[in-house]
Protein backbone atom coordinates (compact mmCIF):
# COMPACT_ATOMS: atom_id res chain seq x y z
CA UNK A 1 0.00 0.00 0.00
CA UNK A 2 1.51 3.20 -0.92
CA UNK A 3 2.52 6.14 1.50
CA UNK A 4 -0.26 8.30 -0.15
CA UNK A 5 -2.76 5.60 0.51
CA UNK A 6 -2.33 5.10 4.29
CA UNK A 7 -2.66 8.95 4.42
CA UNK A 8 -5.91 9.01 3.16
CA UNK A 9 -7.01 6.19 5.17
CA UNK A 10 -5.60 7.83 8.26
CA UNK A 11 -7.81 11.04 7.74
CA UNK A 12 -10.76 9.32 6.83
CA UNK A 13 -10.43 6.91 10.32
CA UNK A 14 -9.46 10.18 12.33
CA UNK A 15 -12.71 11.48 10.59
CA UNK A 16 -14.94 8.38 11.66
CA UNK A 17 -13.00 8.39 14.99
CA UNK A 18 -14.56 11.93 15.51
CA UNK A 19 -17.72 12.77 13.11
CA UNK A 20 -18.19 15.94 15.35
CA UNK A 21 -15.32 17.59 12.92
CA UNK A 22 -17.55 17.20 10.39
CA UNK A 23 -20.94 17.77 12.21
CA UNK A 24 -20.11 21.32 14.02
CA UNK A 25 -19.47 23.51 10.70
CA UNK A 26 -22.42 21.61 9.05
CA UNK A 27 -24.87 22.48 12.27
CA UNK A 28 -23.25 26.26 12.29
CA UNK A 29 -23.46 26.48 8.19
CA UNK A 30 -27.38 25.43 9.24
CA UNK A 31 -27.86 27.55 12.17
CA UNK A 32 -26.29 30.83 10.36
CA UNK A 33 -28.54 30.20 7.34
CA UNK A 34 -31.68 29.98 9.38
CA UNK A 35 -30.98 33.57 11.17
CA UNK A 36 -30.90 35.27 8.03
CA UNK A 37 -35.11 35.88 7.82
CA UNK A 38 -35.50 36.29 11.79
CA UNK A 39 -32.83 38.88 11.25
CA UNK A 40 -34.82 40.05 7.99
CA UNK A 41 -37.91 39.35 7.17
CA UNK A 42 -39.44 36.16 5.73
CA UNK A 43 -40.12 37.27 2.16
CA UNK A 44 -39.53 34.74 -0.03
CA UNK A 45 -39.09 37.23 -3.25
CA UNK A 46 -36.09 39.41 -1.15
CA UNK A 47 -34.80 36.15 0.59
CA UNK A 48 -34.37 34.52 -2.76
CA UNK A 49 -32.76 37.58 -4.17
CA UNK A 50 -29.90 37.54 -1.36
CA UNK A 51 -30.26 33.85 -0.28
CA UNK A 52 -27.02 32.20 -2.41
CA UNK A 53 -25.37 35.36 -1.39
CA UNK A 54 -26.14 34.82 2.40
CA UNK A 55 -25.34 30.66 1.73
CA UNK A 56 -22.07 31.38 0.53
CA UNK A 57 -21.00 34.05 3.53
CA UNK A 58 -22.14 31.27 5.70
CA UNK A 59 -20.27 28.67 3.91
CA UNK A 60 -17.14 30.46 3.94
CA UNK A 61 -17.67 31.30 7.74
CA UNK A 62 -18.35 27.25 8.38
CA UNK A 63 -15.13 26.76 5.98
CA UNK A 64 -12.86 28.63 8.35
CA UNK A 65 -14.64 27.28 11.37
CA UNK A 66 -13.35 23.85 9.93
CA UNK A 67 -9.96 25.02 8.52
CA UNK A 68 -8.66 26.92 11.47
CA UNK A 69 -7.16 23.85 13.17
CA UNK A 70 -5.83 22.08 10.18
CA UNK A 71 -2.60 21.24 11.45
CA UNK A 72 -2.44 21.43 14.91
CA UNK A 73 -3.13 17.82 16.18
CA UNK A 74 -0.77 16.46 13.52
CA UNK A 75 1.82 19.32 14.88
CA UNK A 76 1.16 18.94 18.54
CA UNK A 77 1.46 14.84 18.24
CA UNK A 78 4.37 14.86 16.11
CA UNK A 79 3.05 14.06 12.33
CA UNK A 80 4.48 17.00 11.18
CA UNK A 81 7.93 16.14 12.12
CA UNK A 82 7.81 12.59 10.91
CA UNK A 83 6.57 14.24 7.54
CA UNK A 84 10.11 15.42 7.16
CA UNK A 85 11.84 12.52 7.24
CA UNK A 86 9.21 10.77 4.75
CA UNK A 87 11.47 10.47 1.44
CA UNK A 88 8.42 12.73 -0.17
CA UNK A 89 8.51 16.63 -0.85
CA UNK A 90 7.14 18.31 2.04
CA UNK A 91 5.07 20.48 -0.90
CA UNK A 92 3.42 17.16 -2.00
CA UNK A 93 2.19 15.78 1.35
CA UNK A 94 0.74 18.93 2.48
CA UNK A 95 -1.27 18.82 -0.92
CA UNK A 96 -2.20 15.70 -0.36
CA UNK A 97 -3.12 16.76 3.49
CA UNK A 98 -5.09 19.74 1.77
CA UNK A 99 -6.83 17.28 -0.70
CA UNK A 100 -8.41 14.84 2.21
CA UNK A 101 -9.17 17.74 3.86
CA UNK A 102 -11.09 19.27 1.37
CA UNK A 103 -12.41 15.56 0.32
CA UNK A 104 -13.83 14.59 4.33
CA UNK A 105 -14.42 18.05 5.57
CA UNK A 106 -15.15 20.62 2.92
CA UNK A 107 -17.29 18.56 0.41
CA UNK A 108 -20.03 17.30 3.18
CA UNK A 109 -20.42 21.14 3.98
CA UNK A 110 -21.28 22.42 0.27
CA UNK A 111 -23.37 18.54 -0.35
CA UNK A 112 -25.78 20.15 2.69
CA UNK A 113 -25.95 23.83 0.71
CA UNK A 114 -29.17 22.76 -0.82
CA UNK A 115 -31.06 22.28 1.89
CA UNK A 116 -29.64 25.94 3.52
CA UNK A 117 -30.94 26.96 -0.43
CA UNK A 118 -34.20 25.42 0.02
CA UNK A 119 -34.59 27.29 3.22
CA UNK A 120 -33.49 30.48 1.74
CA UNK A 121 -35.97 30.28 -1.44
CA UNK A 122 -33.43 30.20 -3.61
CA UNK A 123 -34.34 29.13 -7.15
CA UNK A 124 -33.28 25.65 -8.79
CA UNK A 125 -30.86 27.11 -11.25
CA UNK A 126 -29.07 29.44 -8.88
CA UNK A 127 -28.95 26.72 -6.02
CA UNK A 128 -27.08 24.68 -9.29
CA UNK A 129 -25.14 27.56 -9.89
CA UNK A 130 -23.87 27.88 -6.29
CA UNK A 131 -23.16 24.12 -6.35
CA UNK A 132 -20.59 24.57 -8.57
CA UNK A 133 -19.33 28.06 -7.39
CA UNK A 134 -18.78 26.27 -4.35
CA UNK A 135 -17.68 22.71 -5.96
CA UNK A 136 -15.21 24.72 -7.78
CA UNK A 137 -13.50 27.37 -5.35
CA UNK A 138 -13.47 25.63 -2.05
CA UNK A 139 -10.13 23.93 -3.40
CA UNK A 140 -8.60 27.45 -3.46
CA UNK A 141 -9.95 28.98 -0.03
CA UNK A 142 -8.74 25.38 1.93
CA UNK A 143 -5.49 25.55 0.54
CA UNK A 144 -5.54 29.47 1.63
CA UNK A 145 -6.67 29.18 5.03
CA UNK A 146 -4.93 25.96 5.16
CA UNK A 147 -2.20 29.10 4.75
CA UNK A 148 -3.31 30.33 7.70
CA UNK A 149 -3.48 27.40 10.14
CA UNK A 150 0.44 26.36 9.22
CA UNK A 151 1.26 30.30 9.57
CA UNK A 152 0.01 30.50 13.80
CA UNK A 153 1.02 27.23 14.51
CA UNK A 154 3.66 27.96 16.32
CA UNK A 155 1.77 30.85 18.73
CA UNK A 156 -0.47 29.01 20.97
CA UNK A 157 -2.57 32.30 21.24
CA UNK A 158 -2.90 32.96 17.82
CA UNK A 159 -6.88 32.21 17.78
CA UNK A 160 -8.77 33.08 14.79
CA UNK A 161 -5.35 35.02 13.93
CA UNK A 162 -4.91 32.54 10.94
CA UNK A 163 -8.13 33.13 9.77
CA UNK A 164 -8.43 36.95 9.54
CA UNK A 165 -4.89 37.04 8.00
CA UNK A 166 -5.82 34.84 5.14
CA UNK A 167 -9.64 36.73 4.60
CA UNK A 168 -8.26 39.11 2.52
CA UNK A 169 -7.22 36.97 0.09
CA UNK A 170 -10.03 35.45 -0.35
CA UNK A 171 -11.52 38.82 -2.26
CA UNK A 172 -11.24 37.49 -5.54
CA UNK A 173 -12.87 34.09 -5.16
CA UNK A 174 -15.85 35.53 -3.44
CA UNK A 175 -16.02 38.47 -6.25
CA UNK A 176 -16.15 35.73 -8.98
CA UNK A 177 -18.47 33.40 -7.61
CA UNK A 178 -20.90 36.66 -6.93
CA UNK A 179 -20.54 37.25 -10.37
CA UNK A 180 -21.33 33.46 -11.18
CA UNK A 181 -24.71 33.52 -9.25
CA UNK A 182 -25.50 37.01 -10.51
CA UNK A 183 -25.58 35.69 -14.32
CA UNK A 184 -27.36 32.21 -13.27
CA UNK A 185 -29.93 34.71 -12.45
CA UNK A 186 -30.36 36.53 -15.12
CA UNK A 187 -29.65 33.25 -16.91
CA UNK A 188 -27.01 34.78 -19.14
CA UNK A 189 -23.59 32.82 -19.85
CA UNK A 190 -21.47 31.33 -17.03
CA UNK A 191 -19.03 29.49 -18.17
CA UNK A 192 -16.30 32.26 -18.27
CA UNK A 193 -16.41 33.22 -14.79
CA UNK A 194 -16.52 29.61 -14.06
CA UNK A 195 -13.31 28.97 -15.88
CA UNK A 196 -11.74 31.95 -14.61
CA UNK A 197 -12.63 30.54 -10.67
CA UNK A 198 -11.41 27.38 -11.86
CA UNK A 199 -8.29 28.86 -12.78
CA UNK A 200 -7.49 30.29 -9.96
CA UNK A 201 -8.41 27.39 -8.19
CA UNK A 202 -5.70 25.25 -9.97
CA UNK A 203 -2.84 27.77 -9.71
CA UNK A 204 -3.57 28.31 -5.83
CA UNK A 205 -3.44 24.21 -5.28
CA UNK A 206 -0.56 24.32 -7.12
CA UNK A 207 1.63 26.81 -5.54
CA UNK A 208 0.26 27.63 -1.90
CA UNK A 209 1.29 24.51 -0.67
CA UNK A 210 5.06 25.34 -1.01
CA UNK A 211 4.22 28.35 0.87
CA UNK A 212 2.92 25.66 3.64
CA UNK A 213 5.66 23.48 3.62
CA UNK A 214 7.90 26.71 4.60
CA UNK A 215 5.70 27.91 6.88
CA UNK A 216 5.52 24.39 8.57
CA UNK A 217 9.01 23.86 7.97
CA UNK A 218 9.69 26.90 10.33
CA UNK A 219 7.52 25.81 12.81
CA UNK A 220 9.51 22.70 12.91
CA UNK A 221 12.90 23.85 12.74
CA UNK A 222 12.31 27.01 14.92
CA UNK A 223 11.02 25.10 18.17
CA UNK A 224 14.23 23.08 18.72
CA UNK B 1 0.71 82.36 -11.45
CA UNK B 2 1.98 82.24 -8.04
CA UNK B 3 -0.82 84.59 -5.99
CA UNK B 4 -2.78 83.63 -2.76
CA UNK B 5 -6.32 82.26 -3.76
CA UNK B 6 -8.62 84.08 -1.04
CA UNK B 7 -9.70 87.30 -0.68
CA UNK B 8 -8.52 87.67 3.16
CA UNK B 9 -6.84 85.48 5.58
CA UNK B 10 -10.27 84.44 7.14
CA UNK B 11 -11.63 83.65 4.04
CA UNK B 12 -8.19 81.32 3.68
CA UNK B 13 -9.15 80.11 6.99
CA UNK B 14 -13.13 79.31 6.20
CA UNK B 15 -12.05 77.73 3.01
CA UNK B 16 -16.29 78.38 2.01
CA UNK B 17 -17.46 76.04 1.61
CA UNK B 18 -15.62 72.93 2.02
CA UNK B 19 -13.12 74.24 5.30
CA UNK B 20 -14.93 71.55 7.82
CA UNK B 21 -13.55 68.73 5.34
CA UNK B 22 -10.20 70.24 4.36
CA UNK B 23 -8.40 71.20 7.44
CA UNK B 24 -9.86 68.05 9.79
CA UNK B 25 -7.74 66.21 6.98
CA UNK B 26 -4.54 68.52 6.96
CA UNK B 27 -4.92 68.12 11.04
CA UNK B 28 -4.80 64.40 11.12
CA UNK B 29 -2.42 64.12 8.71
CA UNK B 30 -0.11 66.14 11.03
CA UNK B 31 -1.11 64.38 14.03
CA UNK B 32 -0.44 61.45 12.13
CA UNK B 33 3.11 62.18 10.81
CA UNK B 34 3.63 63.57 14.15
CA UNK B 35 2.77 60.72 16.06
CA UNK B 36 4.53 58.34 14.10
CA UNK B 37 7.71 60.49 15.09
CA UNK B 38 7.02 61.00 18.80
CA UNK B 39 6.58 57.26 18.92
CA UNK B 40 9.77 56.46 17.31
CA UNK B 41 11.72 58.55 19.60
CA UNK B 42 9.88 57.32 22.42
CA UNK B 43 10.98 53.61 21.09
CA UNK B 44 14.48 54.80 20.84
CA UNK B 45 14.69 55.85 24.11
CA UNK B 46 12.55 53.34 25.92
CA UNK B 47 15.41 50.74 24.40
CA UNK B 48 18.45 52.39 25.44
CA UNK B 49 17.08 52.75 28.92
CA UNK B 50 16.37 48.95 28.59
CA UNK B 51 20.06 48.64 27.96
CA UNK B 52 21.02 50.71 30.71
CA UNK B 53 19.41 48.97 33.24
CA UNK B 54 20.28 45.55 32.28
CA UNK B 55 24.06 46.71 32.53
CA UNK B 56 23.69 47.97 35.71
CA UNK B 57 22.44 44.87 36.65
CA UNK B 58 25.57 42.90 35.90
CA UNK C 1 34.35 45.65 -4.23
CA UNK C 2 31.39 45.41 -6.54
CA UNK C 3 29.02 44.16 -3.76
CA UNK C 4 30.04 46.01 -1.15
CA UNK C 5 27.32 48.35 -1.26
CA UNK C 6 24.99 45.48 -0.97
CA UNK C 7 26.58 43.32 1.88
CA UNK C 8 27.37 46.00 4.51
CA UNK C 9 23.50 46.39 4.78
CA UNK C 10 24.04 42.48 7.08
CA UNK C 11 25.73 44.65 9.52
CA UNK C 12 23.39 46.39 12.19
CA UNK C 13 26.25 48.50 13.16
CA UNK C 14 26.88 49.96 10.56
CA UNK C 15 23.24 50.84 9.67
CA UNK C 16 22.20 52.29 13.12
CA UNK C 17 25.54 54.74 12.33
CA UNK C 18 24.54 55.33 9.23
CA UNK C 19 20.64 55.70 9.68
CA UNK C 20 21.07 58.20 12.23
CA UNK C 21 22.64 60.38 9.72
CA UNK C 22 20.42 59.52 6.53
CA UNK C 23 17.22 60.78 8.84
CA UNK C 24 18.49 63.97 9.99
CA UNK C 25 18.55 64.94 6.44
CA UNK C 26 15.24 63.41 5.12
CA UNK C 27 13.37 64.80 8.39
CA UNK C 28 14.89 68.07 7.40
CA UNK C 29 14.03 67.94 4.11
CA UNK C 30 10.61 65.72 4.23
CA UNK C 31 9.30 68.68 6.39
CA UNK C 32 10.84 71.24 4.26
CA UNK C 33 8.58 70.10 1.19
CA UNK C 34 5.61 68.69 2.83
CA UNK C 35 5.16 72.92 4.23
CA UNK C 36 6.12 73.94 1.01
CA UNK C 37 3.84 71.80 -0.87
CA UNK C 38 0.91 71.88 1.83
CA UNK C 39 0.98 75.61 1.99
CA UNK C 40 0.97 75.98 -2.09
CA UNK C 41 -2.00 73.37 -2.20
CA UNK C 42 -4.07 74.69 0.20
CA UNK C 43 -3.47 78.85 -0.38
CA UNK C 44 -1.28 78.97 -3.89
CA UNK C 45 -2.96 76.58 -6.06
CA UNK C 46 -6.49 77.72 -8.37
CA UNK C 47 -9.75 76.39 -7.07
CA UNK C 48 -11.17 73.08 -9.14
CA UNK C 49 -14.09 74.97 -11.19
CA UNK C 50 -15.98 71.01 -10.41
CA UNK C 51 -15.40 70.63 -6.88
CA UNK C 52 -14.64 74.00 -5.34
CA UNK C 53 -12.30 73.97 -2.24
CA UNK C 54 -12.77 70.20 -1.30
CA UNK C 55 -10.46 69.39 -3.96
CA UNK C 56 -6.91 70.38 -1.91
CA UNK C 57 -7.56 67.38 0.00
CA UNK C 58 -5.70 65.19 -2.77
CA UNK C 59 -2.94 66.94 -1.88
CA UNK C 60 -2.41 64.77 1.11
CA UNK C 61 -4.80 61.78 -0.03
CA UNK C 62 -3.05 61.22 -3.60
CA UNK C 63 0.72 60.88 -1.91
CA UNK C 64 -0.75 59.21 1.14
CA UNK C 65 -2.40 56.59 -1.21
CA UNK C 66 0.73 55.76 -3.48
CA UNK C 67 2.72 55.34 -0.41
CA UNK C 68 0.53 53.00 0.99
CA UNK C 69 0.55 50.84 -2.35
CA UNK C 70 4.52 51.24 -2.66
CA UNK C 71 4.98 50.42 1.01
CA UNK C 72 3.42 46.88 0.17
CA UNK C 73 5.53 46.33 -2.85
CA UNK C 74 8.67 47.88 -0.11
CA UNK C 75 7.70 45.21 2.04
CA UNK C 76 8.06 42.60 -0.66
CA UNK C 77 11.49 43.15 -1.59
CA UNK C 78 12.24 42.64 2.13
CA UNK C 79 10.66 39.80 2.34
CA UNK C 80 12.64 38.60 -1.15
CA UNK C 81 15.99 39.81 0.10
CA UNK C 82 15.54 38.15 3.83
CA UNK C 83 14.85 34.79 2.23
CA UNK C 84 17.23 34.76 -0.14
CA UNK C 85 20.37 36.85 1.69
CA UNK C 86 19.19 35.62 5.30
CA UNK C 87 19.53 39.39 6.07
CA UNK C 88 18.43 40.33 9.52
CA UNK C 89 18.40 43.96 8.13
CA UNK C 90 15.27 43.42 5.91
CA UNK C 91 13.39 41.94 9.10
CA UNK C 92 13.36 45.22 10.96
CA UNK C 93 12.60 47.19 7.60
CA UNK C 94 9.33 44.73 7.22
CA UNK C 95 8.94 45.39 11.13
CA UNK C 96 9.00 48.63 10.50
CA UNK C 97 7.26 49.31 7.07
CA UNK C 98 4.65 47.41 8.00
CA UNK C 99 3.24 49.60 10.59
CA UNK C 100 3.70 52.81 8.85
CA UNK C 101 2.33 51.42 5.81
CA UNK C 102 -1.03 50.90 8.15
CA UNK C 103 -0.58 54.25 9.12
CA UNK C 104 -0.78 55.74 5.29
CA UNK C 105 -3.34 53.36 4.25
CA UNK C 106 -5.53 54.51 7.35
CA UNK C 107 -5.01 57.96 6.58
CA UNK C 108 -5.72 57.57 3.12
CA UNK C 109 -8.88 55.62 3.28
CA UNK C 110 -9.78 58.54 6.16
CA UNK C 111 -9.03 61.10 3.71
CA UNK C 112 -10.30 59.88 0.76
CA UNK C 113 -13.76 59.26 2.78
CA UNK C 114 -13.90 63.10 4.07
CA UNK C 115 -12.93 64.15 0.32
CA UNK C 116 -15.76 61.88 -0.78
CA UNK C 117 -18.53 63.53 1.00
CA UNK C 118 -18.62 66.84 -0.41
CA UNK C 119 -17.93 65.16 -3.35
CA UNK C 120 -20.04 62.26 -3.95
CA UNK C 121 -22.82 63.14 -0.64
CA UNK C 122 -21.18 60.63 1.07
CA UNK C 123 -18.40 59.34 3.27
CA UNK C 124 -18.20 55.70 1.84
CA UNK C 125 -19.15 54.17 -1.37
CA UNK C 126 -17.70 50.87 -2.87
CA UNK C 127 -16.08 52.17 -5.59
CA UNK C 128 -13.07 50.23 -6.87
CA UNK C 129 -9.99 52.32 -5.27
CA UNK C 130 -11.45 52.72 -2.01
CA UNK C 131 -12.54 49.34 -1.73
CA UNK C 132 -9.09 47.84 -2.23
CA UNK C 133 -7.24 50.59 -0.43
CA UNK C 134 -9.70 48.81 2.36
CA UNK C 135 -8.47 45.19 1.52
CA UNK C 136 -5.07 46.66 1.63
CA UNK C 137 -5.40 48.22 5.40
CA UNK C 138 -6.40 44.48 6.04
CA UNK C 139 -3.16 42.81 4.78
CA UNK C 140 -1.36 45.41 6.38
CA UNK C 141 -3.00 44.54 10.01
CA UNK C 142 -2.68 40.80 9.03
CA UNK C 143 0.71 41.12 8.82
CA UNK C 144 1.10 42.87 11.94
CA UNK C 145 -0.96 40.44 13.96
CA UNK C 146 1.27 37.71 12.51
CA UNK C 147 4.19 39.06 14.11
CA UNK C 148 2.50 39.99 17.44
CA UNK C 149 1.38 36.34 17.82
CA UNK C 150 4.68 34.57 17.42
CA UNK C 151 6.82 34.96 20.15
CA UNK C 152 10.24 34.15 18.67
CA UNK C 153 11.31 37.65 16.01
CA UNK C 154 13.10 35.35 13.68
CA UNK C 155 10.56 33.05 13.12
CA UNK C 156 8.05 35.62 13.56
CA UNK C 157 10.09 37.42 10.19
CA UNK C 158 9.74 34.05 8.41
CA UNK C 159 6.47 33.80 8.87
CA UNK C 160 5.58 37.49 8.18
CA UNK C 161 7.48 37.20 4.70
CA UNK C 162 5.84 34.22 3.53
CA UNK C 163 2.36 36.13 4.03
CA UNK C 164 4.09 39.52 2.50
CA UNK C 165 5.13 37.38 -0.42
CA UNK C 166 1.84 35.37 -0.83
CA UNK C 167 -0.14 38.98 -0.42
CA UNK C 168 1.98 40.16 -3.22
CA UNK C 169 1.46 37.66 -5.69
CA UNK C 170 -2.43 38.13 -4.90
CA UNK C 171 -2.77 41.79 -4.20
CA UNK C 172 -2.73 42.35 -8.76
CA UNK C 173 -5.68 39.55 -8.64
CA UNK C 174 -7.34 41.39 -5.91
CA UNK C 175 -7.20 44.24 -7.39
CA UNK C 176 -8.28 43.73 -11.16
CA UNK C 177 -11.37 42.07 -9.80
CA UNK C 178 -12.56 44.37 -7.34
CA UNK C 179 -12.25 47.04 -10.63
CA UNK C 180 -14.28 44.10 -12.55
CA UNK C 181 -16.83 44.12 -9.81
CA UNK C 182 -16.87 47.50 -9.63
CA UNK C 183 -17.87 48.23 -12.92
CA UNK C 184 -20.15 45.40 -13.00
CA UNK C 185 -22.10 47.02 -9.86
CA UNK C 186 -21.72 50.37 -9.70
CA UNK C 187 -24.18 52.96 -11.22
CA UNK C 188 -21.95 55.27 -13.68
CA UNK C 189 -23.62 57.96 -11.60
CA UNK C 190 -21.29 57.79 -8.86
CA UNK C 191 -18.38 57.82 -10.83
CA UNK C 192 -16.22 61.10 -11.19
CA UNK C 193 -15.81 61.46 -14.57
CA UNK C 194 -12.14 61.38 -15.45
CA UNK C 195 -10.87 65.14 -16.07
CA UNK C 196 -8.48 66.35 -18.56
CA UNK C 197 -4.73 66.76 -17.53
CA UNK C 198 -4.61 68.88 -14.41
CA UNK C 199 -2.82 72.70 -14.98
CA UNK C 200 0.96 73.28 -13.59
CA UNK C 201 -0.33 75.56 -10.98
CA UNK C 202 -1.87 72.10 -9.65
CA UNK C 203 -0.32 69.34 -10.35
CA UNK C 204 3.02 70.67 -9.84
CA UNK C 205 2.38 71.32 -5.43
CA UNK C 206 1.10 67.62 -5.58
CA UNK C 207 4.26 66.39 -7.29
CA UNK C 208 5.98 68.76 -4.10
CA UNK C 209 4.48 66.85 -1.70
CA UNK C 210 4.59 63.29 -3.12
CA UNK C 211 8.49 63.34 -2.92
CA UNK C 212 7.65 65.23 0.35
CA UNK C 213 5.61 62.29 1.60
CA UNK C 214 8.22 59.76 0.79
CA UNK C 215 11.01 61.08 2.38
CA UNK C 216 8.97 61.84 5.17
CA UNK C 217 8.17 58.02 4.96
CA UNK C 218 12.04 57.02 4.58
CA UNK C 219 12.36 59.23 7.57
CA UNK C 220 9.90 57.54 9.72
CA UNK C 221 10.82 53.82 8.67
CA UNK C 222 14.88 54.57 9.18
CA UNK C 223 13.60 56.11 12.72
CA UNK C 224 11.81 52.71 13.59
CA UNK C 225 14.51 50.68 12.41
CA UNK C 226 17.00 52.33 14.62
CA UNK C 227 15.18 51.50 17.23
CA UNK C 228 14.15 47.99 16.49
CA UNK C 229 18.16 47.21 15.88
CA UNK C 230 19.04 48.55 19.27
CA UNK C 231 16.62 46.22 21.28
CA UNK C 232 17.72 43.18 19.18
CA UNK C 233 20.91 43.51 19.21
CA UNK C 234 20.89 44.43 22.98
CA UNK C 235 23.19 41.69 23.66
CA UNK C 236 26.05 43.02 21.44
CA UNK C 237 28.90 44.31 22.10
CA UNK C 238 28.36 47.29 20.38
CA UNK C 239 25.28 48.08 21.47
CA UNK C 240 26.48 47.97 25.09
CA UNK C 241 29.66 50.29 24.70
CA UNK C 242 27.26 52.51 23.03
CA UNK C 243 24.77 52.85 25.77
CA UNK C 244 27.22 52.93 28.02
CA UNK C 245 29.31 55.67 26.20
CA UNK C 246 25.68 57.53 26.67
Amino acid sequence: MSLERRMLIRELKLIIARPGDIIKPMWFLVLVVSMVPLALVPDSDLLSDIGSAMIWVATLLALLLNTEHLFQSDFSDGVLEQWLFLNRPLAWLVGLKLIAHWLFHVLPLILITPIAGIMLSVPMEVLLALLVTLVIATPALTCFSGLGAALTLGSSRSGILGVLVMMPLFVPVVILAAGVLIRAMDGSDTLPLLALLGAFSVVAATLVPIAVSAAIRLNIGGSN
Amino acid sequence: MLEFQFASLAAFCEMAPHGVYVWPTYGLGLLVLGGLTLANVRQHRRAIRMIQRNLERE
Amino acid sequence: MGWRWFHQWGSPRWFYERAGRWQLVCGWLALTLLIMGSLWGLALAPVDYQQGNSYRIIYLHVPVAFLAQALYAAMAVCAVVLFVWKMKLADVAMQSIAVMGLAFTALSLISGAVWGKPTWGTYWVWDARLTSMLILAFLYLGVIGLRAAIQDPDQAGKACGILVLVGVVNLPIIKYSVEWWNTLHQPASLKLTEKPAMPASMWIPLLVNIVGYYIAAVYLILGSMRAIVLERERRSAWVRELVSRA
